[in-house]
């Protein structure tokens, strides 16, 4: 039984160390709440549970959450503090299905962004051709609107799911490219099923799980 | 109650006539339980006469196309007070939700299937439903289902098939009354009818004939009521929804003479709901209630005559009037009214004429039919909309030998409002021997675009404020609110708006019929439909506060395929088997075609994005791939019957839950289910016949996909055959 046990720890503390050396949890990163994380494996990061504006009520227009954004930095990997909303140092805000990007309307950066339809793996750079948007409110660079940008909106079942086969091409606010893949929209990363209450589908939601690729040095290529 | 029922209506031969009355207002009335017995133990199910397949009276193992035939005698057995009641029990039928409940015939979209009456159609679709949860079944001879598109005979809606529900015509002297109690709780599933939280079901009938001289008579009349529920959304929150539905009708028959006869059908049908509802929207849910009420009302006279033996025509005139009706109230603003009215009328003259010589049966037919409607849902309710048809068709049956027939036939109609359609159809029937036949048929289907897909204009202000409007007049509403600076964005779609023209569909059906021993009949059936240029909604502009406008399109291709088998089987004397099962296979083209050009995406269990692959695809929403049933019926010398009857019908996908546009096995399923139902009766003497029966044997609920399926239900029933 001894001898079993220390195998276990012995398998598992390797299992651990291998994990480790390309992964690196950083919780929490910047402000957060609930099981917001950020998961770093390589080049591709990974971010769990952030909060964008979440339902703090009910009214007669449906459901409302506090008006506030959650700012996102893809170059430090972290959140980014509301008061730095003026500032350059996010690249990305979230607010219930929109996304803003750092620049026009929505910030001083020299950001922009466009939606490629395809895999986030095949995407490996950013084509010359390509437009960058910018916000121009109450346009944004990241289309607002059920089957437009980035999700589509089920109404009678009221739920958000993210598009598969979309990728957010971001120029940042320092203007470096990143790609970014939404996951999901609901807490724990999991859509509720129809049968869900409307309670669980609603104070569940505004909660993203996404994944991106930052490149640091500039160049268009990931 | 029953039992002081059948002692004081023993008596009712010898009581007046107002005592009888009074005792048929408390009881009710059946049917010809045991009169078909067969006594032979061999399965005769080919001899029955048959009319809808070829508008001419037919042996069932003559036509040359898949029809099944629901007798009489398996509707009161079966227990079945509804429509809905019997078809859910045929292997090859699935009804939907949504709507009342639907008939998805081979795969294809309640919209598709013809239903009529007497041979003529009824009217008053919601949203392309017929609820046939509006048609009692107490007074009718026989259901006959034709299977594969019927359009060169019936003209529009007969796309998947037809359902023609043919009442009683009987010309004898008859007085019949019953009545039925059921009984059930779902949450309890064992309950006492006396409990206070019974949900009940009372039915009532009553039929009465009588013949004089050259002219008959008969009246029946139905009461139905049941303690009907429904859910709140996203809830498991049962809320009462009693409903009420009343069927009067009456047949007369006269014969001028031996050449001559006229007869005249008369029903009038009449649903009182009750309703407490709750809408979800955008995450808030507003409760209202009210009442929905709807009538019905259909008069048939044809006047028949032979000239002779070789030539018989029969003209028919039809009026069918629908008024729906739905008033409701927020529970937070008693004053705030929703009032939705649909009225329709539907009007037609036809003459058709058939000619019998040597190996060839004629029929020739042309028609007129008005159809009017208006509603609270178009532009303004006083405005009717109208169309007109006129129509033609022509077919013959040819017997070249003893062993072949083959059916050639084509319809015209030619459309007010839209495009003229034109219909052929071809079949052909080859006995190999007595015992082996086989059928093949390829016909066209159409669909009219109905005056809801021409003329809605709805704006939903209780949810978002979304819009759609009818083709006709969407192009000039969208201009209109364009030139007020409200419009944000026109869709690609907006540039595909012009007049609609009919849904078009194209099937084949090969199957074939086998006797393989006197007491076994086999038979099964291929079919594939391609259906063309079917009407879409889609989104076609934006409005400036971010509302979308929606209108219908001609757009979409798609096919069904599949097969569907049976077998009979007489075991003994007294134990008889029936199956069936249906295999089903459905595809939206363009689906199919964004597949293969790797344009459709789906994800990993950790939520990444890839490539769908092909054989994750499902095909349209809300079908299930298989559906069986297996029937149980024993009967013997003493007027003593019992049934058993299972169906199954394995899942079915209802959401495109990834978010691709599409159905794959990665979306959302409703489980697959089994339902079981037995029945029972006995004929105590020459007045009384029992049944007692329980439906939902295993009280299998899904309150989310189900909603209207009742749990366990027991219901007796007293059967009175007063003359």
């Amino acid at each position: 039984m001894k001898k079993k046990i220390i195998t276990l720890v012995a398998v598992s503390a390797i299992l651990f160390s291998a994990c480790k050396k390309d992964s690196n949890i950083i919780t929490p990163a910047g402000p957060g709440v609930n099981d917001y994380s950020v998961t770093v494996n390589g080049k591709i990061v990974t971010v769990r549970n952030l909060d964008a504006d979440t339902i703090i009520g009910m009214g007669g227009q449906g459901p409302y959450g506090a008006g506030k954004y959650s700012f996102f930095s893809l170059a430090s990997n972290s959140r980014v503090s509301n008061s730095d909303s003026a500032t350059s140092n996010w690249d990305l805000a979230f607010g219930g299905t929109t996304i803003r990007v750092n620049c026009g309307t929505s910030g001083p950066g020299n950001g922009g962004a466009y939606v490629y339809t395809g895999l986030f793996d095949d995407l490996t750079s950013v084509s010359a051709d390509s437009t960058f948007k910018t916000d121009n409110a109450p346009a944004y660079a990241i289309t607002k609107g059920s089957g437009k940008g980035w999700y589509s909106y089920d109404g009678p079942n009221n739920i958000v799911t993210a598009t598969p086969g979309r990728t957010l091409v971001i120029k940042t606010a320092n203007g470096k490219y990143a790609k970014v893949e939404i996951l999901n929209y609901y807490k724990g990363g999991t859509t509720p099923s129809i049968s869900a209450s409307d309670s669980i589908k609603t104070y569940d939601s505004r909660y993203y799980t996404f994944r991106y690729t930052y490149q640091a040095d500039g160049s268009t290529t990931f | 109650m029953i039992v002081y029922l059948i002692i004081r209506c023993k008596f009712a031969p010898r009581l007046s006539m107002t005592k009888t009355f009074s005792i048929i207002l408390f009881s009710f009335l059946s049917s010809n339980l045991f009169a078909q017995k067969d006594s032979s133990g061999e399965i005769k199910i080919l001899n029955e006469i048959v009319v809808t397949s070829t508008r001419t009276e037919n042996k069932l193992g003559n036509v040359a196309v898949p029809v099944s035939v629901i007798n009489k005698k398996t509707i009161n057995q079966a227990g079945s007070l509804r429509l809905k009641d019997i078809l859910q029990e045929q292997a090859g039928l699935n009804l939907t939700n949504g709507f009342g409940a639907g008939i998805q015939m081979q795969g294809l979209s309640p919209d598709y299937t013809l239903l009529l009456l007497n041979g003529e159609p009824l009217v008053g679709r919601t949203a392309g439903v017929l609820d046939i949860n509006r048609i009692g079944i107490s007074n009718i001879k026989k259901i006959e289902i034709v299977k594969g598109p019927s359009s060169s005979l019936y003209g529009s809606e007969a796309m998947a098939g037809v359902v023609n529900i043919i009442t009683e015509d009987s010309y004898k002297k008859s007085l019949e009354t019953n009545i039925r109690y059921g009984f059930g709780n779902p949450d309890k599933g064992w309950i006492a009818p006396t409990d206070k939280e019974v949900f009940k079901n009372v039915d009532f009938n009553f039929n009465g004939s009588t013949v004089y001289k050259k002219t008959s008579l008969r009246f029946s009349s139905n009461s139905f009521y049941i303690d009907g529920i429904s859910y709140r959304p996203y809830s498991t929150l049962r809320v009462p929804q009693p409903i009420w539905r009343l069927t009067n009708q009456f047949h007369l028959n006269h014969s001028f003479s031996s050449k001559t006869n006229l007869n005249l059908t008369v029903r009038h049908g009449y649903d009182y709901i009750k309703q407490e509802l709750s809408v979800g929207n955008l995450g808030s849910i507003s409760n209202s209630y009210g009442r929905e009420a709807n009538s019905d009302l259909n008069i048939n006279p044809t006047l028949s005559h032979n000239f002779n033996n070789k030539i018989k025509s029969t003209l028919r005139l039809y009026k069918t009037q629908y008024n729906g009706s739905q008033k409701l109230s927020f529970t937070d603003k008693p004053d705030s009214i929703y009032d939705d009215e649909f009225r329709q009328n539907f009007l037609r003259a036809e003459n058709q004429t058939d000619f019998n010589w040597k190996k060839n049966r004629l029929a020739i037919g042309a028609g007129y039919s008005a159809d009017e409607a208006n509603s609270t849902r178009y532009d303004n309710v006083k405005n009717k909309k109208n169309n007109t048809i006129i129509s033609a068709f022509i077919q013959n049956e040819w017997m070249p030998f003893d062993k072949m027939t083959i059916i050639a036939g084509m319809r015209y109609d030619h459309n007010k409002l839209f495009a003229a359609a034109f219909s052929p159809k071809l079949a052909a029937r080859y006995s190999i021997n007595k015992k082996i036949s086989f059928n093949a048929s390829i016909g066209r289907g159409f669909k009219a675009p109905d005056f809801r897909q021409l003329y809605l204009n709805f704006t939903n202000n209780a949810a978002g404020g979304y819009s759609v409007f009818g083709s006709i007049d969407a192009v000039k509403i969208i201009n209109q609110i364009q030139s007020l600076g409200q419009i944000s964005e026109i869709k690609d779609d907006f540039y595909k708006l012009t007049a609609l023209t009919p849904e078009y569909s194209t099937g084949i059906n090969i199957g074939s019929t086998i006797a393989i021993t006197k007491k076994m009949l086999f038979n099964f059936n291929f079919f594939r439909n391609d259906i063309e240029a079917l009407i879409d909604v889609r989104q076609v502009a934006t409005k400036a506060n971010g509302a979308q406008i929606f209108s219908y399109i001609n757009i979409k291709n798609a096919y069904t395929k599949g097969g569907e088998a049976e077998l009979n089987w007489q075991l003994t004397k007294q134990l008889k088997v029936s199956s069936g099962y249906q295999y089903l296979l459905t595809a939206d083209k363009d689906d199919i075609k964004n597949i293969n050009s790797k344009k459709v995406y789906t994800r990993n269990n950790d939520g990444i994005s890839r490539l769908l692959v092909k054989s994750e695809y499902v095909g349209l929403p809300n079908r299930s791939k298989h559906m069986a049933n297996i029937k149980l019926s024993y009967e013997n010398k003493h007027d003593f019957f019992a049934t058993a009857r299972l169906m199954y019908k394995s899942k079915w996908y209802v959401s495109d839950k990834d978010g691709n546009g599409l159905i794959n096995t990665n979306d959302e399923a409703a489980n697959s289910y089994t339902l079981i139902n037995l029945s029972a009766g006995k004929k105590i003497n020459k007045l009384i016949s029992m049944n007692i029966g329980m439906d939902n044997m295993l009280n299998y609920q899904d309150a989310t996909y189900l909603p209207n399926l009742q749990g366990r239900m027991i219901y007796v029933t007293a059967n009175f055959k007063l003359k």
